[in-house]
């Protein structure tokens, strides 16, 4: 896991990459990392190491379905999008919405749009 | 003829919590440790995954996560005087097999028992006089006090990743805790989850008739958790898929995403899966065990695993079985009280009553394993006056629901029919508006009720079946009908629209589900002639082999066992690292 400190210019910027609706939120990476943890007990940040969930390390971008050695639900293999972080942000709205319904990800979803945007700043920061 | 394998210094027999833990708390030695199971290997990505484990009638009515008792199975009576019968389908109770055990499919409810259960013969004869305990109760000490196992209790909550509430911090009583429980040094690792409708009307009216309501603590993580191993728990997300299940979330405490993986990091542990014990190995003395003797279920294959020193860590019945099998200890006869292996078999009794408020919603498919709210006025309250009662021990009374499954929950009023259009109509219109109050009640020994090996019948491998012999005593069943006096007071005080009678347990049955917490069979003790082993778990006939489980329990409270289980296996692997291994011997 990658230990950081993010300085407000480096948040400008992360802020400035993502024109898209969540960025109305001021993101916080270090935030982020706390709201990661509810994601750590099945997905690692390291790259080729699966767990129950596939790696997240370079997801942002990433096409869903993409990992070769991770079993994929159906439901997420016929979703063929890309994980933006607008698309990030739409899944953990409401993970069993479609186009992704019937996934396996047991777990319910992050209601709170700042608590997802910050974990999108982190999944930015860290993922490289 | 059976395939002789190079020796290693500590064979594990049973991968479960207890396996586990020693496992994992031994490998820092570097000694060469082997873990055998019997059962298969499991991950949750693999095992666990939904939707495949949403399936109620595979793991919840056709237990497919549990004991196949096509292989192995229980010879069951209630009475010496009646012929034991095999027991051809799991009911009463359910032994996990499989990595994990029946860690891997347990509720998470995890408690410490109090220093009154633990020197339960002393409290009971200094407090109400030698001649309170009837003659036909061996009731005993266990040989260890609450303040000495408080230190392992905390270890096993911080491993598993308890969520509860305190009630007493160092004497300080908390609010909001149980309040009789014994001190302890911190709270634990998590807040408690978030309660469900039916507990909150619980603890309400509970609180007016003056008793008091806590959350009860279970390895549900409320929140996600990083233990003190560094493996990660996740949140619970209130499925409804917790008991008979495998956790799909991670949020479950299970030895199987925490200590067992943190062992089996080390070069120096080995696990094989699919290898079934048949026997400790013992030299010509009869005195030192030199390994055990196991069978590859997938090939057929027997071996022989040397060892010098012998861990067993299976479901305490199993624990108690390869003892009998091994002659290990001399096996428990109940006309001349004597020999210590199979006594002070016990299980759990209580009562219950549901309750159907017309125009409410519980939601009862929104559920974790453990969740509930619980008093413990009648249990581990010492100060509750059990004289006018003439019983020892107790029953704690809760409010929970672990689930709404379709199959498995279907509360309807006394009255209904048991099937057609009107039994429908009654199941559609009472699912969200019913709630069940349940009291779980402590079962002491009893001379008659003991494990042996059955003249008749044998498993798979032609080995004797055990035989349980076991029904609730006089003690239990003045505990079940006070329970049942009780939790029918609380009952009418909450003013459902209908309820049912509150019902004692009065006899055992081994048909329909009721607890898997069996207990007793290998004691622990102070004494050889009463007990199989001292309060190390170390078996006084054969110091280089130790036993695990609730098999070493000398009684059974109302509690669920996996708090002292963990905490007795924490306890003796500091033992066995510190002083065993130094000064290899009996420990006593």
């Amino acid at each position: 896991m990658i230990k950081m400190k993010l300085s407000a210019r480096h948040l400008l910027a992360i802020a400035a990459a993502m024109a898209f609706s969540q960025a109305a939120f001021a993101q916080d990476a270090g935030r982020g990392k706390a709201v990661f943890e509810q994601c750590a007990a099945c997905h690692s940040l390291e790259s080729d190491h699966n767990e129950t969930g596939p790696y997240l390390k370079n997801i942002i971008g990433r096409k869903s379905a993409s990992i070769d050695d991770f079993i994929y639900s159906p439901a997420m293999r016929r979703a063929n999008v890309t994980w933006t972080p607008d698309q990030i942000d739409a899944f953990l709205k409401d993970p069993q919405a479609p186009p992704f319904r019937g996934n396996r990800m047991p777990f319910a979803g992050i209601p709170d749009a700042q608590a997802r945007a910050d974990l999108i700043a982190y999944l930015q920061a860290s993922g490289r | 003829m059976a395939t002789r394998l190079p020796p290693v210094d500590i064979v594990i027999v049973g991968m479960g919590w207890t396996g586990g833990i020693l496992a994992k708390e031994l490998a820092q030695t570097g000694l060469k440790i082997v873990a055998l199971e019997r059962g298969a290997p499991r991950s949750t990505q693999n095992d666990f995954s939904v939707p495949l484990i949403r399936d109620e009638l595979r793991y919840s009515q056709r237990h497919d996560l549990m004991m196949d008792v096509s292989a192995d199975t229980y010879s069951i009576r209630n009475k010496p005087s009646e012929t034991a019968l095999p027991m051809r389908r799991l009911g009463s109770f359910l032994p996990g097999e499989g990595v994990g055990g029946a860690g891997a499919h347990w509720n998470g409810v995890t408690w410490r028992w109090p220093d009154h259960e633990l020197r339960i013969r002393t409290k009971y004869e200094e407090r109400y006089g030698k001649s309170f305990v009837p003659a036909d109760m061996p009731l005993q000490d266990w040989g260890i006090s609450g303040p000495e196992l408080e230190p392992y209790y905390d270890k096993f909550e911080y491993t598993a990743g308890v969520s509860g509430k305190a009630g007493n911090i160092k004497g300080q009583i908390q609010k909001d805790g149980n309040p009789f429980e014994d001190p302890r040094a911190r709270d634990y690792p998590l807040p408690p989850l978030v309660s469900n409708h039916a507990s909150q009307l619980f603890a309400k009216t509970a609180k007016e008739l003056g008793y008091h309501p806590y959350v009860r603590p279970t390895a549900n993580a409320s929140q996600p958790y990083t233990n003190p191993d560094g493996m990660k728990i996740g949140q619970c997300q209130y499925c409804g898929f917790c008991e008979r299940f495998g956790c799909e979330a991670n949020a479950k405490g299970s030895p199987h995403i925490t200590v067992i993986p943190v062992a089996l990091r080390n070069p120096n542990v080995e696990l094989r899966t699919y290898t079934w014990v048949t026997k400790v190995l013992k030299d010509s003395t009869g005195k030192k065990a030199t390994g055990v003797a196991y069978v590859n279920v997938m090939t057929g294959e027997e071996m022989e695993q040397p060892a010098d020193l012998v861990i067993l860590s299976a479901y305490g019945l199993s624990n108690v079985h390869l003892m009998l099998l091994s002659g290990i200890g001399k096996p428990y006869d109940p006309e001349t009280q004597t020999g210590v292996i199979g006594k002070n078999y016990a299980y759990q009794g209580g009562a219950n009553v549901t309750l159907f408020f017309e125009g409410k919603s519980f939601n009862p498919f929104i559920a974790t394993g453990g969740w509930g709210t619980s008093i413990d006025d009648f249990h581990t309250n010492w100060n509750f006056d059990r004289g006018p009662h003439g019983y020892v021990g107790g029953a704690y009374i809760s409010v929970g629901g672990s689930n709404g499954r379709p199959i498995t929950y279907r509360p309807v009023p006394p009255g209904t029919p048991q099937w057609g259009s009107d039994w429908k109509r009654a199941t559609a219109k009472w699912y969200h508006a019913a709630l069940t109050i349940a009291a779980s009640g402590a079962v002491m020994p009893n001379r008659y009720n003991y494990l042996d090996l059955d003249r008749t019948y044998t498993n798979r491998f032609g080995q004797p079946l055990m035989r349980m012999t076991f029904d609730f005593s006089e003690n239990e069943k003045k505990i079940n009908r006070y329970a049942a006096q009780v939790i029918g007071d609380i009952a009418k005080a909450m003013n459902p629209t209908q309820m049912g009678q509150a019902t004692p347990r009065l006899t055992w049955s081994v048909v329909p589900y009721q607890s898997t917490h069996n207990t007793g069979g290998a004691v622990m003790g102070t004494d050889p002639a009463t007990s199989a082993l001292n309060k190390y778990l170390q078996s006084w006939d054969m110091p280089n082999l130790f036993v695990t489980g609730a098999s070493a329990f000398p009684h059974n409270s109302g509690y669920n066992p996996t708090g002292p289980v963990g905490a007795l296996a924490f306890m003796m692997a500091d033992t066995i690292r510190n002083k065993y291994l130094k000064n290899p011997g009996s420990l006593i």
